[in-house]
């Protein structure tokens, strides 16, 4: 199983997924990456892990909510000044063309 | 070729509440949907001129586009994401009132999402473990229009709403891309989940219409439909029956983002009229693949529902757990703190008003529909009590002055635009109780009480904001008269007007009166009382 290539079909849906346009060449390139990745991570199924609690945080802290009260906002021309370059279409942000629903639901 | 017999709807819901924090969910810019962010829907407190002066801008939110920003919202690099306390309480409240256990332990999980209305590529949600889940509603217990129904519900979780996309330049001009305001972004919002427990448009407006209710009666979300305070996505499929007795399921339907309860309704109904042809032509049933998303277009005639294309690998969001958050914790302390602090609901309110007032349960509904008005009438109820009446008078009375003369002032004054609330005219609920004791004892005639209602709403302009009805009434000389030979003055002088009426009653056509109490009425200029002068001429034309 040492660093087993991505097949050319996961590491398609993944670029898809992440709204990446890779070439063949990139894709044949990724999918040994990842597989190296997926291989490095693999190695903590080898433990016993019975018992143990899923860590849901990497702090153990919890409850670390704040008092409801607005704080200091960035301006719009802060906003527009940030933008990239002829993104800045006052006061909004101009952005590709979205087609069809993309509220979050 | 078969026929369908019978067609039985199940609907499940997802309502989205923007929750009505002051800041927003992971970070301390103001929240839109905020109380006293922007337009504030019904704050008596604010002065009119303030509300007018933030009206509208051209991207139809209260407040200047891209301004309720900062690092956080924009997902800037570094910038790290705190809980809002008053999102998760709010939650639990909201979650409490509809039946819903408490989790324990509940956490924060990001959703790979690539739109731009909400910059940082993800959203913040609660996937594996919400906070509220689990619980229960009764429906049709109100008015018994509808028999009473058990709706489950799934689960309650907190999440961040994304900013707006527009696809027309401000004012509607073409514009070959996109533009964005964020100021709507990483609002807290509250998605519930039913199981698919309805059988009707009815129960499912039904619901919408109280979860709105309990919303507004724990100060959870200001529920103004116009502005997406709440946001419905029906799960529709049905269960034909054909007519050789075997069942078939229709694919289930979700329509998305409804934002008023008569889309929610059409939606619905839309739904239950086309699935059966639907099938008849596709002979799809429901199956895994088979749900589709559909928009809803209420231009044409009743509206409909169109197809709109599935998001590539919708389903694939990637889950995992967001690091920079911490779990949120609920111990039975705080549980028990915030349940303390739930007031009394709409729905017991409304049993309350019909058993103790004699109202209708459609009278009741109104007065409980709004947290404000609800609140003004029973102010109003306990000034009446002040002044000698009894409880259950005084919430009759109460009731039939905010639900005509309150209503109709309130019509006149939206007059089409953003509605008024009765308890915003102006007019306090002293005052009205003091026009209900004028009544009471017969000082004034009820067309005088609205008439003095009317004066009242309009302070500074006709009276000042503290006057007294009783002495509003005498100055301007509203109180009956009862001196009988006043009475009997106007009771000639329309005989004098009206021979012909005068004739006709004295013939026996005793309808013809009404012209002779309308004519001494006139001559009375309101003091008079119309019984009192009924009476007069009858014996007069005797």
């Amino acid at each position: 199983m040492a660093n087993e290539p991505l097949s050319l079909a996961e590491t398609r849906k993944v670029a898809t997924l992440s709204r990446l346009a890779l070439t063949d060449a990139q894709l044949e390139e990724h999918r040994h990456h990842l597989g190296a990745i997926l291989n490095h991570v693999r190695q903590l199924q080898a433990l016993d892990l019975a018992g143990v609690e899923p860590m849901t945080s990497p702090v153990q802290s919890v409850n670390r909510l704040a008092e409801d009260v607005p704080g200091p906002t960035l301006s719009n021309e802060q906003l527009m000044a940030m933008a990239p370059h002829g993104a800045a279409e006052p006061p909004f942000i101009r952005v590709p063309k979205v087609i069809g629903g993309a509220e979050s639901s | 070729m078969h026929k369908v017999a019978q067609v039985e709807l199940v609907v499940g819901l997802e309502v989205h509440v923007e929750l009505a924090t002051r800041s927003k969910m992971f970070s301390r810019a103001p929240n839109p949907a905020g109380r006293g962010v922007g337009v504030p829907a019904h704050d008596p407190a604010a002065p009119r001129k303030d509300r007018e002066s933030c009206k509208d801008t051209s991207a139809g939110t209260a407040v200047p586009p891209n301004t309720l920003i900062d690092p956080t919202v924009l997902g800037l690099p570094g910038a790290l994401p705190v809980m809002n306390r008053a999102a998760v309480e709010m939650s639990m409240m909201v979650g409490m009132a509809l039946g819903c256990s408490i989790a324990p332990l509940s956490r924060w999980d990001r959703k790979s999402y690539f739109y731009p209305d909400l910059p940082k590529a993800y959203q913040i949600s609660q996937y594996q473990l919400p906070l509220c889940f689990d619980g229960a509603v009764e429906l049709g217990a109100g008015d018994g229009t509808l028999p009473a129904r058990r709706i489950g519900i799934i689960r309650a979780h907190l999440e961040e709403d994304a900013g707006k996309l527009l696809h027309e330049a401000p004012g509607g001009g073409r514009i070959d891309h996109s533009i964005v305001d964020w100021n709507r972004a990483g609002t807290p919002l509250l998605e519930i989940v039913t199981q698919p427990d309805f059988r009707n448009a009815d129960e499912v407006v039904e619901f919408a219409q109280m979860l709105r209710n309990i919303c507004r009666f724990l100060g959870a979300s200001e529920g103004v439909m116009q502005k997406g305070h709440m946001r419905f996505e029906p799960n529709i499929n049905c269960v034909l029956t054909l007519d050789d007795g075997h069942t078939v399921r229709t694919p289930i339907v979700e329509v998305k983002n409804l934002n008023s309860f008569k889309s929610l309704r059409g939606a619905i109904e839309h739904e239950r009229r086309e699935q059966p042809g639907r099938w008849l032509e596709d002979g799809l049933t429901l199956g895994p693949g088979t749900k589709t998303t559909r928009g809803w277009d209420d231009a044409a005639g009743e509206g409909r529902t169109f197809p709109q294309r599935g998001k590539e690998d919708a389903h694939d969001y990637r889950y995992f757990p967001d690091p920079d958050l911490a779990p949120v914790v609920v111990d039975e302390a705080w549980r028990e703190r915030i349940r303390a602090a739930i007031p009394e609901l709409p729905a017991i309110r409304r049993q309350r008003y019909i058993g103790e007032y004699g109202l209708s349960g459609k009278e009741a509904a109104v007065l409980v529909e709004n947290r404000e008005v609800c609140l003004y009438y029973e102010s109003t109820i306990e000034a009446c009590i002040e002044r000698g009446m009894d409880r259950s008078g005084a919430g009759r009375r109460a009731a039939n002055m905010i639900l005509q003369s309150g209503a109709k002032r309130a019509n006149e004054r939206a007059a089409g635009a953003e509605p008024v609330l009765v308890s915003d005219l102006g007019i306090r609920p002293e005052q009205i109780a003091g026009i209900i004791r004028l009544r009471e004892d017969g000082a004034i005639t009820s067309n005088t009480a609205d008439e003095l209602f009317g004066l009242l709403c309009s302070p500074h302009e006709s009276e000042p904001a503290d006057a007294d009805p009783g002495e509003v009434a005498a100055r301007r000389g509203l109180i009956v008269v009862r001196d009988d030979a006043a009475v009997s003055r106007w009771c000639e002088q329309a005989i004098a007007e009206q021979p012909q009426a005068a004739a006709d009653v004295r013939a026996g056509k005793s309808q013809a009166i009404g012209r002779l109490v309308g004519a001494a009425m006139k001559a009375s200029a309101g003091k008079g009382e119309a019984g009192a002068i009924r009476e007069r001429l009858m014996v007069m034309l005797k």
